[in-house]
């Protein structure tokens, strides 16, 4: 009884570390394809297969995450800079409700790709390890730049980092 | 241009303080808040029964309190608080045996105590990629009390930010002053000094639940009686050990939160206490929280507690008729309204304390007649900007 | 401490450091809200402390004390 008890407790941690294990994207890794339904019940699907030779900055994002929100409206002036030359960015809610975000972005309008995924399996596939956290991935499908946490002054960076992997 | 942050952001802003580890790291807060808070709360009457002789009426206070809380730079935050506090009323002077040979007592300022206490703090915090340091200076002045602290704690997160572990320190040192001390034979000039340290560990356990385990241990010497008092001598070192714990627990269905705090607490005074403290947020709206409370305390008696001054025993012995060293029970209730509008919001609290010998989770040898009931009402508003 | 009570404390401890290390980043939403902070109201806390610290023989808690008053 006691043995068995402590059998199954031992599975249990054991599990729960290699959850913990799971490898997490780094750069000059492939990206990891993905497939999401958009916030908004009206539009079409969201994937990775779709945006061939494209630059495409990847974010995941909760509207209970502060710094998440004052990254958002940074990222989508960056999106309308460089959208002509081939960037995509696609910022991943993981809210669960699904609500809590589309009631930030009645107040916030954004003009590019916001896929939802509220069971986090994407955010697990990438075993994003903090939020916000955020990929650049080439035209040539490799992790760029990974980057977690966000403070305004990241932008510079970030912008540079894009600029350097944009197909022209 | 700078864009207006958006009501969400702002939202959270105001609790920036809360859980670290949330989001990646620990942040300042991304905007600045304003908050103030009124609070006036009054001492019921004492009766002819408690009181054969004068003034029936305690302390009536009104409480101001302000904070600014702002980011620094990319790093750090900014902390200023500000106090100010009006009292007016009497307080029990020495206590008598009635003509039933019951504790009376005899109550000071016959034409009335009015004092006032302003109170100023300022602190700093660096917040880095794993935890979040600072420390604040302080100053009280009251025109018999003046108090002059400095504290410091870190936070560092462990486990994936699961885990939390965070030290404080602080030290304050503080000059008493009793005003008319000539007419009374009171002291002229005291001093005392308290320095704590405290450890806490706080672990999420789920997507809904928290929990924090804290031990706290303060050591202060110097002039611990109350000067006012006609026959009042403590120890000159007291030490005092608290050991708190808390839960945070959010129920989806419900979408209400519970927090319960409890704390066991003693002292070389000889005094142990419990004290347990529940509340429930419930969400209505979005914008409007309604947070019904419940508080339960029970302490023992100071080991030289009296609740009839012995004047014939010297003044080198201990002895104390303090309300607040007799053994008994307080419970309290209260409600909280609390309303979002985007940067503002309101929160209004209503409280009701009751003392009594009868609530006491210790037995009581010697009852105080002058146990404590009041009715506290606060507004508060806060402003993120 | 009877050698069953042990065993079921142990187990509780074990259970939840277990169940601790599933909380995702991304799953900390609820954790998040204003209400389930440690000090969701800090003018709240330093007033509650304060008015009980006046009448009430015990103080600390679970951060260092400040400074003292006339009123103890």
């Amino acid at each position: 009884m006691m043995k068995r008890g402590f059998l199954t407790l031992g599975l249990g941690l054991m599990t729960s570390a290699l959850v913990g294990l799971a490898h997490a994207i780094e750069e000059g890794d492939p990206a990891p394809d993905f497939s999401l339904p958009s916030i908004y019940a009206d539009q079409p699907a969201i994937a990775l297969a779709d945006m061939p030779g494209k630059t495409v900055y990847v974010d995941f994002w909760a509207s209970w995450c502060a710094p998440c929100l004052t990254s958002l409206p940074l990222y989508n002036d960056l999106y309308n800079k460089y959208r002509d030359r081939g960037l995509e960015v696609v910022a991943i809610n993981v809210d669960n409700p699904i609500e809590d975000g589309l009631d930030f972005l009645l107040d916030t309008p954004l003009d590019f790709l916001i896929p939802s995924d509220p069971e986090g399996d994407m955010a697990t596939q990438f075993a994003v390890i903090g939020m916000p956290s955020s990929y650049l991935i080439g035209p040539d499908g490799e992790v760029k730049l990974v980057h977690m946490g966000f403070r305004p002054t990241d932008m510079e960076m970030i912008e540079a980092a894009i600029v350097a992997n944009l197909r022209d | 241009m700078k864009k207006p942050a958006s009501r969400s952001l702002i939202a959270l802003s105001t609790s920036a303080l809360a859980l670290p580890g949330i989001a990646e790291a620990d942040a300042p807060p991304l905007t600045s808040s304003l908050s103030y808070k009124i609070s006036n709360y009054q001492e019921d009457d004492l009766s002819r029964e408690q009181v054969p002789f004068g003034e029936l009426e305690r302390y009536d206070i009104d409480v101001h309190q302000f904070q600014f809380v702002s980011p620094l730079g990319r790093d750090y935050a900014l902390f200023i608080n500000a106090n100010h506090e009006n009292m007016s009323g009497a307080s029990p002077w020495f206590s008598t045996a009635g003509s039933n040979g019951q504790p009376v007592i005899n109550m000071s300022g016959a034409s009335g105590i009015y004092d006032s206490r302003s109170e100023v703090s300022l602190g700093v915090r660096y917040y880095g990629a794993r935890g979040n340091i600072g420390g604040a200076i302080g100053y009280s002045e009251e025109n018999d009390y003046r108090a002059k602290y400095v504290s410091m704690s870190g936070s560092r997160n462990f486990n994936n930010d699961l885990t939390t572990l965070t030290v404080s320190l602080s030290h304050s040192d503080d000059s008493i002053f009793p005003s008319d001390a000539e007419r009374f034979n009171r002291v002229r000039h005291e001093n005392k000094q308290a320095s704590s340290v405290a450890v806490s560990l706080s672990q999420v356990l789920n997507p809904v639940a928290s929990f924090q385990t804290a031990l706290s241990l303060t050591g202060q010497s110097g002039y611990l009686s109350d000067p006012y008092k006609l026959q009042d001598s403590r120890p000159d070192e007291k030490t005092q050990i608290a050991f708190s714990n808390s839960l945070r627990y959010f129920f989806i269905e419900a979408d209400g939160a519970l927090q319960s705090d409890y704390r066991y607490y003693r002292d070389d005074f000889g005094i142990r206490s419990h004290t347990l403290d529940l509340s429930w947020f419930q969400n209505v709206t979005r914008s409007f929280k309604i947070v019904p409370m419940l508080r339960y305390y029970s302490q023992s008696a100071a080991d030289f507690y009296t609740s009839i001054d012995d004047f014939l025993k010297p003044l080198s012995e201990s002895q104390s008729s303090d309300y607040r060293l007799s053994a008994f029970g307080a419970v309290s209730g209260g409600l909280s309204l609390v309303a979002d509008f985007g940067g503002w919001s309101a929160t209004l609290t209503a409280e009701r304390y009751v003392a009594n010998e009868k609530y006491s989770a210790f037995t009581v040898a010697q009852p105080s007649p002058g146990l404590v009931q009041f009715t506290r009402l606060s507004l508060g508003v806060d402003y993120a900007f | 401490m009877p050698a069953k009570m042990r065993l079921i404390l142990s187990s509780i401890t074990l259970a939840l450091l277990a169940a601790c290390s599933q909380v995702q980043p991304w799953e900390r939403g609820y954790l998040a809200k204003q209400e389930m902070a440690w000090d969701s109201d800090p003018l709240e806390r330093a007033l509650n402390d304060h008015i009980f610290f006046s009448k009430e023989a015990s103080s600390g808690g679970n951060t260092a004390a400040g400074g003292g008053c006339g009123c103890n």
